[in-house]
């Protein structure tokens, strides 16, 4: 095949060398080929040269081109962030920029004179040395106005001229500022869901100068912007009033995830990002790690239940406070008596909880704290994340401490979820900020405790607010359940007596949890409304009554009113058929 | 073979002047095209400011102040919401007797009303 080739090759320049060269060709039959070469060469090269012409022709629309370039010379543009509802949480607005280029100007004293005329506040002696520099571009100012922008382009500067630059625009302020975080003057994401958007490949964009406006999709987050003000404003309210350090609230649906309602107050205004490095301002729910005192015993008793070992009619010693070595576990509401499963729950016995715990060990304690996510750094979209402060090592009195939510921190979205999974059918799904369906969740879902014990669960939240420590969140119509906590806060190595941190855990509704609501309360102060009392049933319950009258309509649950009391719930759904 | 050549000659001219018109309208049209995408761009932008103007003047804080200062609505209470099929039936609409029967008018029900509105007139 190969030889054949050559030899097929070498026949042909056989042949044109000697219609060519050759001196036994006729000359016409010479002058005719040379004559062919001629005319093929030339047609080449004019056939090159109509095809460029083409090409200018067809490209020549080039100053407009290049005119959008030098506008959109800062192609920085960022999606529009949504809530659920398409609310706008997030956007861009083109506003202008002046800047300047050192080298083609020529009276330096005269352009800062005029400029200073124009933006008074601008430094002269900065702009003088800014643009007696040889760098090829200086920025002037960022963001100016667009009267600004005429009155300089009429003073007619040479060397001084504007590019029009995105600028994030946070049109509700503060209210979702700890979601979606903010931007640097770039338009680059510093933190939130800006900083995850970068992450997601908008950063390289951005370096290549590729992010128009035209091509980004805005981002639907799982945030509801009504139900997130409305938290947001009780909050800021309980904060007042109950004069706490800090208040913190979660509203996230048990079935998919998603994270419907965060608030962390006090909290930072996005358009204003200095404000957003004061550590005061941090987000509590995800960067903060904190014992969650008696709301961990809704973990306890779940992975008790979930044992078989215990059951609702189980019953423990919390007569005499349990020693160990040389700590005494006290209960608050101390009853000294034998308390049932339901009872222990709803006194927030810590003697309970702790024997509980206890007859069940250490190990078993630990794989199940740790099938619930709750000694992991948790990850969600946002980027800043606290690791849990877990116990290096493990023994008996840890396992005692932790029953009852001391002795081990938690950053509170890492319990929402915990406590999520273990009403919603015993399914953990990890929190979203994104909008997410039930099928997706579902996908993502692992089970950690048997549907029945989530059903038990459910019960005892309920009965908690039917008479235990969280009566005052029993809003009618809504069949809420929850659990307490307040939790003694470490101050200079040893627990405060009158520091506390106190939270409420409320399902909503208890047969068939659809939302979850968490509200913190940092430091909060006794007042004589609630006889001096900090515990959470007085403060963190009834903030958590009003969040719910108000935020559930918006989340459409119908109110009812022909609701069994808890007693009857587990005989009524034990009956309904599956 | 002359004639050919000025036939030749005219084809080129007028081809010639042909491409110069296409030209020409293309540069017509991309000078057109360049306009519009400004204007687009412009007009895009101008949305962008509306867009994120309505939403600043929509948000829920706004709202609620507004409504506070010029309203007297009340929070909506658990026990003023109830399902569609919970509602009863319409009461029956009574046609009035024809014929002039003043104490028939008198004793013929108010126009439908609810509750919480009061009938006209009262």
């Amino acid at each position: 095949m190969n030889e054949a080739k050559r030899h097929t090759e070498n026949r042909w320049q056989r042949l044109l060398r000697s219609l060519l060269y050759g001196h036994d060709v006729d000359r016409n039959v010479k002058a005719k080929a040379r004559l062919g070469l001629a005319v093929v060469a030339f047609a080449g090269i004019f056939s090159i040269i109509a095809l460029r012409l083409v090409m200018f022709a067809t490209t020549s629309e080039g100053h407009g081109g290049r005119r959008s370039v030098t506008q959109d010379a800062v192609a920085t543009a960022r999606p529009d962030i949504l809530d659920r509802n398409g609310e706008i949480l997030a956007t861009d607005v083109k506003t202008p920029s002046l800047f300047a280029e050192p080298r083609k100007i020529i009276d330096v004293d005269e352009a800062v004179e005029l400029l200073t005329a124009v933006l008074p506040d601008l430094d002269a002696s900065e702009v003088r040395e800014r643009l007696s520099s040889k760098r090829g571009f200086v920025w002037l100012r960022r963001e100016i106005t667009p009267s600004q922008q005429q009155e300089i382009h009429r003073l007619g500067i040479p060397g001084v001229g504007f590019l029009t630059e995105n600028k994030r625009i946070y049109p509700n302020g503060a209210v979702v500022s700890h979601e979606i975080g903010h931007v640097n003057i770039d338009n680059q994401g510093i933190a939130g869901i800006e900083k995850w958007l970068d992450g997601q490949g908008l950063a390289a964009l951005h370096m290549a100068g590729l992010a128009t406006d035209q091509l980004q999709r805005p981002v639907t987050l799982a945030v509801d912007l009504r139900v997130q003000y409305a938290l947001r404003d009780e909050l800021i309210a309980a904060r007042d009033k109950y004069k706490a350090k800090a208040s913190a609230g979660v509203i996230a649906d048990v079935n998919t995830g998603e994270i419907i309602a965060m608030v962390s107050e006090p909290d930072f205004d996005p358009n204003n990002p200095r404000e957003a490095t004061d550590p005061n301002r941090l987000n509590r729910l995800t960067t903060g790690v904190y014992e969650m005192g008696s709301t961990f015993k809704a973990l306890t008793l779940a992975m008790a239940l979930d044992s078989g070992r215990v059951s609702l009619s189980s019953s423990f010693d919390a007569r005499m406070p349990l020693r160990y070595g040389k700590f005494e576990i006290h209960d608050f509401h101390a009853q000294k008596r034998v308390l049932s499963v339901p009872e222990i729950f709803t006194y927030s016995s810590n003697i309970g909880t702790a024997r509980m715990a206890l007859s069940l060990g250490v190990e078993y304690h630990k794989a199940f704290l740790k099938k619930l996510g709750q000694l992991d750094r948790l990850r969600t979209e946002l980027p800043e994340s606290a690791e849990p402060l877990v116990p290096k090592h493990w023994g008996e009195l840890n396992t005692v401490t932790i029953a009852f939510g001391h002795g081990l921190s938690v950053a509170p979205l890492q319990a929402v979820m915990g406590i999520s999974a273990l009403v919603n059918g015993g399914k953990m799904i990890p929190p979203t900020f994104l909008k997410r369906d039930q099928a997706e969740a579902e996908r993502l879902a692992q089970r950690v405790i048997k549907p029945e014990t989530a059903e038990k669960m459910r019960y005892l939240m309920r009965l908690n607010v039917e008479k235990g420590t969280a009566t005052r969140a029993n809003v009618a119509g809504y069949y809420v359940g929850g659990k307490t906590g307040t939790s003694d806060k470490v101050v200079g190595g040893r627990y405060s007596k009158t520091k506390v941190l106190t939270s409420f855990t409320a399902i909503l509704p208890s047969d068939k949890p659809r939302y979850l609501l968490l509200i913190m309360l940092d430091e909060p102060q006794g007042l004589p409304e609630t006889h001096g009392f900090t515990t959470s049933g007085w403060n963190a319950v009834p903030v958590g009554a009003q969040v719910i009258e108000r935020v559930a309509p918006l989340l459409d649950v119908p109110p009812r009113f022909d609701l069994p009391k808890a007693d009857q719930m587990l005989l009524v759904s034990a009956k309904e058929p599956r | 073979m002359r004639l050919l050549n000025i036939l030749v000659i005219g084809a080129l001219i007028l081809a010639a002047s042909f491409v110069y018109k296409i030209k020409f309208d293309s540069t017509l049209q991309a000078e057109r095209v360049a306009k519009l995408r400004g204007e687009l761009r412009r007009e895009r932008n101008a949305i962008a400011v509306l867009r994120a103007e309505w939403a600043k003047l929509d948000t829920p804080g706004r709202i609620q102040g507004l409504a506070d200062r010029h309203l007297a609505l009340q929070p909506v209470k658990a026990t003023q919401i109830d399902k569609l099929d919970r509602l009863p039936e319409r009461p029956a609409v009574v046609v009035p007797s024809p014929g002039d029967d003043p104490i028939g008018a008198m004793l013929a029900p108010a126009p439908d009303t609810t509750g919480s509105v009061l009938p006209p007139g009262r």
